[in-house]
């Protein structure tokens, strides 16, 4: 009751500040606890050594002495960046293809290919890497060493040799990202005037020009978008390279994500943990800097030009 | 104003209105089966004094309960059923906050090992007269949920998991042997025989002598008398020969292609058990179920006594986090519970096998006999299984380690080098301990 008077008592300039401070307030509440926090927290517990039922203890910056003489955390690092590049490249050539198939008009039944080419993102990640885990496997009966070996190729340890591993999550990551992406690409290929390509063929142009000279040029801000959320997804990739490797998480396969979970949940030391995630929080807002300063050279010469 | 009124008012209506249709009680034991997310939980009694008790797995802990309450009925009972990894997060998740946990809850025996390191949040059921019971349960078991120095009772030991060896009898008798359990008990008597049977199994029919090099190694490792840590917490791996020998014991049969390659719970493992791609299987009490599961047919997998003793995998604890109000009503109830009376009735419903040896004495226990088995008393089996197993300090990151060297392990079936792969697991595990 007393704030209701208090409230009458304000000007009304003031209400309307403070009823839409209070409903903007859930989101900064809610990011607060959940969001800023933990950020912070982790900032501090990195100077700690804590298994999270002792009490913790001051240790200086021991806990990124030990993650910097980590072999292991440094494969993580290259890991995730060679993963990341087999995964996402491949996901932007092939999905503007498969976006200018889906866009033609000479394809039937468009409707349902494109539903068809969404499906793998709306399947459950753990579902897809349990089949994933089924097609590379180890034996020589493995779907995928199966087809190899009608080339005469031996049997390949997919979840652990050097590039095998690598080339099974990215193949998983290309999988399941690759029809969101296309969809994407799409919606940018939709927005594209239809008097553009009729005049293209009016004047003779092949598919493959249209493609290098009008679509990509008109859907560079889309690939910009598709660049920028792939490579923020791929800092983050760590439920494929779990599941497909166990919570042993092998050297040749684990991600910066995945070395930072195993470092807090499984081995329950919690201060390199959140000093490997220090690490991978500098590490994105490098990459992230670097993104936009090519982004913003890209948009400046679109400007030029 | 009145708007508001009325909207108070229809929502109380509501709400008495569905807990009425929510209410249906049924004399003297009401049951509320609610479920949230994953977890399923029951209220069991109505007693004053309430107890939540996590648990995770098929117990089938709800009837036993409903005999307790109708004997102790100032006590009710709400038990909370989750998955097991689930379970144990969400405890160390509790116990890390200091709020959230029950006043009862079940330990995996693999993970009681990290939770030692906190006896602040646990009562040490010592102060409950423990020591009453100590001597009902099998010593290795009850020293595992005990501290170090001995002096701090984590837990009361529930069920457990004494391995055996698991063979199929098609395979011995297509390589010319006599397949009763008896003979081939004699037959592979020893870690070297088993190697001499894998050989002439692999000559005579081509088969595996076993799975995978994991399982023959935790067999090996579990007979030793000293494993990766000395109650002090060292690392004393290097420092005495048997876990090395339990190794390189793998990397010598993974040379002669004895063992296969095929990794636990994937399908051509559940399916080899069906084909008979291997000859023998080195397992807990609890994998008769995954057998019986993979290969339909009778009589074709039979038991015996594993080479030169026996090793445990899994089973569990009962605690009583020190959060708890009733820490004296909790320890009641879990003696009860863990006694060798229920233990028998856990054993008859749902197959938990026993922590307590007296039920190896009983007469229902003793004429347990399985035809699945070739009608072999199984029950017996696994009781000498379960008394033959050495007590042995684990220690926290016992689990850790044990996951590097089945990395080694892995990779030896790949061919690698037995000594660079000890020597780099040796590597990553300092790594990790220096973490601690």
């Amino acid at each position: 009751m007393e704030t209701t008077t208090k409230a009458r008592g304000l000007s009304e300039k003031k209400k309307t500040a403070l009823s839409a401070y209070l409903f903007i307030s859930p989101f900064f509440i809610l990011f607060a606890i959940f969001g800023l926090f933990p950020m912070v927290f982790s900032f501090y517990l990195s100077f700690f050594r804590w298994d999270g039922l002792s009490p913790m203890t001051y240790i200086g910056v021991r806990n990124f002495e030990l993650i910097f003489t980590d072999p292991v955390f440094f494969s993580s690092i290259l890991n995730t960046f060679i993963i990341g590049l087999m995964g996402t490249l491949p996901q932007i050539f092939i999905g503007i293809l498969l976006a200018f198939a889906l866009n033609s008009t000479l394809i039937r039944y468009r409707n349902t290919f494109r539903t068809f080419v969404f499906l793998p993102y709306i399947t459950s990640i753990v579902a897809v890497a349990i089949i994933f885990g089924v097609v590379f496997n180890n034996q020589p009966f493995g779907f995928a060493n199966y087809i190899l070996s009608t080339f005469d190729i031996g049997p390949i340890r997919w979840n652990a040799e050097y590039w095998p591993v690598k080339f099974a999550i990215a193949t998983m990551v290309f999988w399941r990202w690759v029809g969101y992406n296309t969809i994407i690409f799409l919606a940018g290929m939709q927005s594209i005037p239809k008097e553009l390509y009729e005049a293209a063929k009016i004047d003779g142009a092949t598919v493959g020009q249209q493609i290098r000279l009008i679509t990509l040029p008109m859907l560079k801000p889309i690939v910009m978008f598709v660049v920028f959320t792939a490579t923020i997804g791929s800092f983050q990739l760590f439920t494929e390279p779990l599941i497909f490797l166990g919570r042993g998480l092998r050297e040749e396969g684990i991600t910066m994500v995945a070395y930072l979970w195993r470092d807090a949940f499984v081995y329950n030391s919690f201060g390199t943990a959140s000093a490997a995630a220090i690490v991978l929080f500098f590490i994105i807002i490098a990459i992230t800097a670097i993104n936009l300063l090519i982004t913003n050279r890209l948009g400046r010469s679109k400007k030029i030009g | 104003m009145s708007k508001f009124i009325k909207l108070i008012a229809i929502s109380f209506l509501a709400v008495v209105f569905l807990a009425a249709c929510g209410g249906g009680t049924d004399g003297d034991t009401d049951t509320d089966t609610g479920t949230d997310g994953d977890t399923t939980q029951e209220q069991i009694g109505e007693g004053d004094i309430e107890l939540v008790f996590w648990e995770f797995g098929n117990t089938g802990y709800d009837v036993l309960i409903e005999e307790y309450v109708a004997e102790n009925p100032h006590v009710s009972i709400n038990l909370q059923n989750s998955d097991m990894n689930d379970l144990h997060d969400n405890l160390f998740t509790s116990i890390s906050a200091g709020s959230g946990a029950p006043d009862i809850t079940m330990i995996e025996e693999a993970q009681i090992e990290r939770f030692k390191t906190a006896p602040q949040a646990f009562e040490n059921l010592y102060d409950y007269g423990a020591s009453d019971v100590e001597g009902d349960f099998l010593d290795w078991v009850w020293n595992n949920g005990r501290s170090a120095e001995g002096d701090f009772q984590f837990g009361l030991p529930t069920d457990i998991g004494p391995t055996v060896m698991f063979y199929r009898t098609d395979v011995f008798e297509e390589a010319g042997f006599d397949s009763s359990p008896e003979a081939v008990s004699d037959l592979v008597a020893t870690w070297d025989d088993f190697e001499e049977v894998g050989r002439q199994i692999k000559d005579s029919t081509g088969k595996l002598m076993t799975d995978a090099g994991e399982l023959v190694y935790n067999a090996r490792r579990d007979q030793a008398t000293q494993q990766y840590f000395n109650p002090d917490g060292d690392l004393i791996m290097d420092e005495h020969n048997q876990i090395r020998d339990a190794f390189d014991y793998v990397a010598g049969l993974f040379e002669q292609d004895l063992v296969g390659d095929i990794p636990l719970w994937t399908p051509e493992w559940f399916g080899g058990m069906g084909d008979g791609t291997y000859a023998t299987m080195l397992a807990p009490a609890w994998m008769q179920g995954v057998i019986k599961d993979n290969e339909p047919e009778e009589g074709v997998w039979s038991i015996t006594t594993m080479p030169e003793g026996a090793g445990n995998w899994g089973g569990s604890y009962l605690a009583i986090p020190s959060e708890t109000e009733h820490a004296e009503e909790a320890y009641a109830f879990i003696q009860w519970l863990t006694a060798p009376e229920q233990q028998l009735k856990a054993f008859e419903g749902y197959g938990l096998f026993p922590s307590t040896p007296a039920v190896y004495d009983m007469p229902e226990f003793l004429e347990y006999e399985d035809d699945y088995f070739g009608g072999i008393a199984t029950a017996q089996v696994f009781s000498e299984a379960a008394q033959a197993v050495e007590t042995v300090y684990k220690g926290r990151n016992f689990y850790p380690v044990d996951d590097e060297v089945k990395e080694a392990l892995d990779n030896l079936s790949a061919g690698a080098d037995p000594e660079s792969e000890w020597e780099a697991a040796l590597d990553r595990i300092n790594r990790i301990l220096e973490r601690q």
